[in-house]
């Protein structure tokens, strides 16, 4: 008689600690005007923005939640604290200057260790407000632009933010990215010249200590014409008995013939919901790609969208997604064909265990414009036990002849014949599982760099430890 | 005139897709259609007033069978006699003439260990218009096995509403063939419960939307028993402004270990102005499965047109044979030489058959 595999809670220690909020400024929970008011005041914001929010304000109040995806009734925006800084908080360039929880945090999640290794600059996000922004000498030389959102909108480069902020994600696509424009704080504001080519990664980490709080952080990101920038997003937090937000909002121009890859490791604790929105808008031979892992929170909405606006331009999504107990993760992602000869290719990986829930959904729209456009999605689940759940809902709306749309979707469990092959070659029931998971991840990890790869794996690992057979 | 909603996708979707069900407005009252009934002397035949099955779901969903229950028409009640291979088929032709507001509705019993062919055929006068629907119930024992074929060849100016379910027992198989092939706007709804162990589900659709038509389907297959299985391919052609929405949903339901599922759909697109929808659900709460499914949209390889073109053939006339050919791959499976004539007919290949 065949035994199943017996799969423990898993071990989030490296990300599950936190530090007092004694010392934060924080405005009080809920959603009002006079808290968006406050935030507004915060920030320093430009008329422009500060009309902007409460405009956010009211469309949230007119929208209704979502009533397709997971439940996020356990959300009361009544107990959510929009807003949460460090006291007598600034943003520095020199991690001695950091407050020493928040240097002792970012230590332990290894940013300040990969930015010496690895990174052409790093920005770190704690709660509400950046804590520190810093890029390479030799990068700030190309004349690239990475800092905050804030500062920039009051700089040089204000009527590029005014031009571009919420433009392709407007308040007005659904509830959270309303919530967004109204409450946003922090982020970053990248722009990458014409024809430069920044050779390693940049990379934006966001941490939330907060209890009861959300996180939004807004990231800008402009790669001109001929322009090259790998953009790597990191996300944690520990856990609370009570729900955490993360309502962030990325959007992403790539230039003709420019590209951009943006990789995220996300990995929220599981009293996160994490309805987050990311777009791109790709020009004329422009091309994006989307790398993702999504290990954390409770609830999650996360579908990375490719609009590709000129001709030849492409989008190529990867991703993966582990659901464990007490997690619902609708992820996938949409592209929109809406110039000709555009293609996009969507690979991803579903893994299901503890009575976790993963959803794959996607959406392939291809306009009357987009003439020769090709598009491939394939998406494949595993499920590692029998109170899991996975589901798969992808959608294609084809409005030309002149398109060659291809979709392949498997479903399964691990063979139990892999499994004894593994074992019989001297390894455990659980390394054994782990090592096929970790494979079946591989188009994800593949695609990140090394030490990604690695962090990624180590989660997979943490994931699946307690496995017997 | 009532509005109704049918054809809802079990796990709904984004909004703006406007892809999770679809609306009816203005619906009218409809009358008791017409049927001819030619039953094989090993099936029982004789109207009742209600459906003897109760509790089952079908593809169109609630609201198109209360409307039907509603209408109250009387049911074409057939049931095989028990252990029976039954040779010739159960045939119910539908003609519609002129302006028709007419809906039909029929229950298929087929106890353990029998077998039979029901097929229906639904045509129309060249002008006619109106609303036709068509509601059929069944219950497939265990061993036994029920192969529903219907052909639609309805007007441009006739919409079409055909519903299905029912549920298979132990080892029985439900096998629907369906080929559409004209009508304004027609709906096709299947829901199959696949709750004895080691039943199945085969289902082929071909269809052929042209002009100003449209075609909106929703098959559901409901994996509940052990060891199941369900193999459902479509395949289509979209010529000028025609519309399709494809909505296919395989759910393994907790408990159904082992069960298998297949969904393929092929479409080939013909004109610029077409428009198609393809939406192939895999819900799956069980581990023990395998669920696969694939969809290829858009025009011929351009390694078969390289072909074919080298053989002298015309693009046109390579799209035409080939529209043709999707058609007839799953008229090959229907072995009625009427039904068949039909199919050819309407193809402008009857000389052929």
């Amino acid at each position: 008689m065949k035994e199943k595999a017996v799969v423990a809670d898993i071990d989030r220690s490296m990300y599950d600690f936190r530090y007092d909020e004694k010392d934060a400024y924080k405005v009080e929970e809920g959603l009002t005007p006079e808290i968006v008011e406050q935030i507004s005041k915060e920030k320093n914001d430009p008329q422009w923005m500060h009309d902007f929010r409460l405009k956010s304000l009211e469309t949230y109040n007119k929208i209704q939640v979502p009533q397709w995806g997971p439940s996020i009734e356990g959300l009361d925006m009544d107990h959510i604290v929009t807003y949460v800084r460090p006291k007598d908080n600034k943003m520095v360039k020199d991690w001695e200057d950091v407050p020493t929880d928040i240097k002792d945090t970012f230590e332990k999640l290894g940013i300040p260790q990969a930015e010496r290794k690895s990174l052409a600059g790093v920005g770190a996000q704690y709660d509400s407000e950046l804590v520190y922004h810093n890029v390479k000498d030799e990068v700030a030389a190309q004349g690239v632009i990475y800092t905050d959102l804030e500062s920039a909108m009051h700089g040089e480069y204000a009527d590029m933010i005014q031009k571009h902020f919420m433009k392709l994600v407007p308040p007005t696509d659904h509830k959270f990215a309303a919530l967004h424009g109204a409450v946003w704080s922090g982020g970053s504001f990248v722009y990458v010249p014409k024809g430069v080519h920044v050779e390693i990664p940049l990379q934006s980490y966001f941490r939330l200590n907060a209890k009861g709080a959300g996180q939004f952080e807004h990231t800008l990101i402009i790669v001109d014409e001929g322009a090259y920038l790998h953009f790597i997003e990191g996300c944690s937090a520990p856990k609370y008995n009570v729900a955490n937000l993360h309502a962030g909002c990325v959007e992403l121009f790539v230039g003709k013939n420019a590209t951009l890859r943006y990789s995220t490791i996300e990995n929220w604790s599981k009293n996160m919901y994490n309805l987050n929105t990311k777009r791109a808008r790709v020009e004329e031979g422009g091309k994006v790609e989307w790398i993702s892992g999504s290990f954390g929170s409770h609830v999650s909405y996360l579908y990375p969208m490719s609009v590709l606006a000129g001709k030849d331009a492409r989008s190529e999504f990867t991703g993966v997604t582990f659901a464990g107990a007490g997690q619902n993760l609708d992820t996938g992602c949409k592209v929109i064909h809406n110039a000709p000869n555009t293609s996009s290719y969507v690979n991803t990986r579903s893994i299901s265990k503890g009575g976790g829930i993963s959803t794959f959904r996607s959406s392939v729209v291809v306009t009357e414009k987009a003439k020769g456009s090709k598009s491939s999605v394939s998406c494949a689940s595993l499920m590692l036990d029998d109170i899991s759940r996975s589901d798969t809902i992808p959608a294609m709306d084809i409005r030309t002849d002149d398109a060659d749309i291809g979709h392949e979707a498997k479903i399964g469990r691990i063979s139990d014949e892999v499994v004894f092959y593994l074992m019989s070659r001297g390894m455990s029931e659980e390394d054994a599982r782990a090592l096929i998971v970790s494979g079946f991840a591989d188009n994800v990890s593949k695609e990140l760099p090394l030490e990604y790869a690695v962090e990624m794996n180590n989660l997979i690992r943490l994931e699946m430890k307690g496995s017997i057979g | 005139m009532n509005s109704m909603i049918v054809n809802t996708l079990p796990s709904p979707t984004w909004n703006w897709l406007h892809m999770n069900e679809q609306t009816i407005e203005d619906f009218p009252v409809l009358e008791e259609g017409a049927v001819e009934i030619e039953v094989p002397e090993e099936v029982e035949a004789e109207p009742h007033e209600a459906f003897t099955i109760e509790n089952v779901k079908t593809g169109m969903g609630e609201d198109f069978l209360a409307m039907v229950k509603k209408t109250k028409p009387d049911i074409d009640f057939f049931r095989v006699a028990d252990g029976v291979k039954v040779e010739e088929p159960l045939r119910l032709d539908i003609a519609y003439e002129s302006q028709v507001n007419a809906v039909n509705a029929a229950e298929i019993i087929v106890p353990a260990g029998s077998h039979v062919v029901c097929i229906m055929n639904f045509s129309s006068d060249e002008k006619a218009s109106g609303n036709a629907a068509m509601e059929t119930l069944y219950h497939v024992a265990e061993n036994a096995s029920l192969t529903l074929i219907q052909v639609t060849a309805l007007s441009d100016e006739l919409n079409f509403f055909n519903d299905i379910g029912g549920e298979c027992d132990e080892r029985g198989n439900f096998s629907l063939i369906q080929v559409v092939l004209g009508g304004k706007k027609t709906y096709l709804g299947s829901h199959t419960a696949l709750s004895g162990y080691k039943s199945s589900l085969n289902t082929d659709l071909a269809y052929l939307v042209k002009g100003n038509s449209g075609l909106d389907v929703n098959y559901i297959a409901s994996h509940t028993g052990r060891k199941t299985t369900c193999d459902i391919h479509a395949n289509g052609v979209l010529r000028d402004h025609g519309q399709k929405m494809f909505r296919g949903t395989i759910d393994f339901v907790k408990g159904c270990a082992g069960a298998v599922g297949t969904e393929v759909e092929d479409v080939l697109l013909m004109d610029e102005t077409v428009s198609n929808q393809t939406i192939p659900v895999i819900l799956c709460a069980e581990e023990d499965v395998e669920g696969n499914h694939g969809a290829t949209i858009g025009k011929l390889p351009e390694e078969l047109m390289f072909y074919l073109k080298s053989r002298g053939m015309s693009e046109e006339a390579i799209y035409e044979m080939m529209a043709i050919a999707r058609i007839e791959a799953v008229a090959d499976k229907i072995h009625d030489e009427k039904t068949r004539s039909l199919i050819a007919d309407r193809l402008g290949r009857a000389e052929e058959v």
